[in-house]
């Protein structure tokens, strides 16, 4: 299952406009291609925090984007600011050596990942398997699910009567078995990434 | 805890904010993860995240959905 590569710039107009509604719809594609960018950092920045607040900062700067005669114009200048972040981050923890350089080059060179439109079929399997998961699983997904980041994990445990690793287990054990249910219906979730 | 569920915990959309300017800070179990553990963390998060996209009728993930929330708060 793969889809077509799409621009995104679509929703510039009503970004610009200060529509969140279409900020959620342009992040919805740009968010992979913005977290695989990172991907030679991930041993030296949480880039989970980094991403965070480059979409944060592409909300707040992209009235100042302009469209060229190339797709993805927001998209473009949102790696931008997701990779500088990132090395701001890296020289606030511990400095920009000369190894670090390296990296700072290692991230301009990142393996570009085109956005891709959302995939229904993709979607139904998913959702077929979501609902041949066990109880527990179940819930600490759901649990996760409904958090969307807003409250640590020892907090969603707790409400769900789990210790902290129970729930961990629970959520990692959801995924695997997702992802095996998925495999079965041909979708292998490095597809997705 | 075990690093399997250090990753796990570092691999979700929660973290942290720093009180003095609001800005998303690293999550303490990935500060706690050594380097191959953080490249785990990364993956991990990286195969959910489509995951959880699929799975919401907006098709956003936790991480689309935790930035979304401070820009519309509730």
């Amino acid at each position: 299952m793969t889809a077509a590569a799409i621009d995104l710039d679509g929703e510039l107009g009503a970004i610009v406009a200060g529509d969140p509604d279409a900020f959620a719809r342009w992040v919805a594609g740009a968010e992979p291609p913005l977290r695989a960018s990172l991907r030679p950092l991930a041993a030296r920045v949480d880039c989970e925090a980094v991403l965070q607040e480059a979409l944060l900062r592409i909300w707040q700067v992209a009235p100042r984007c302009r469209r060229d005669e190339r797709p993805n114009a927001l998209l473009r200048l949102g790696l931008r600011i997701a990779r500088n972040l990132a090395i701001d981050e890296l020289r606030r923890a511990r400095g920009l050596s000369a190894d670090e350089e390296a990296l700072e080059v290692a991230l301009a060179r990142a393996a570009v990942v085109e956005p891709r439109a959302p995939d229904p079929l993709l979607r139904r399997a998913i959702e077929e398997c979501r609902r041949a998961l066990p109880q527990k699983p179940a819930a600490a997904l759901e649990a996760r699910l409904e958090s969307a980041g807003a409250e640590p994990d020892q907090r969603l445990a707790e409400r769900l009567r789990m210790k902290l690793n129970t729930f961990l287990q629970n959520v990692t054990r959801a995924k695997k078995l997702l992802a095996a249910c998925l495999r079965e219906h041909g979708v292998e979730l490095e597809e997705l990434t | 805890m075990s690093d399997d569920d250090l990753i796990e915990e570092a691999a979700s959309a929660f973290r942290p904010r720093d009180p003095r300017d609001g800005r998303a800070r690293p999550h303490p179990a990935w500060l706690d993860l050594d380097d191959a553990g953080r490249q785990a963390a990364f993956d991990a998060a990286a195969r959910a995240r489509p995951l959880e996209a699929a799975l919401d009728p907006a098709g956003l993930s936790t991480t689309a959905r935790a930035v979304l929330a401070r820009i519309r708060p509730r």
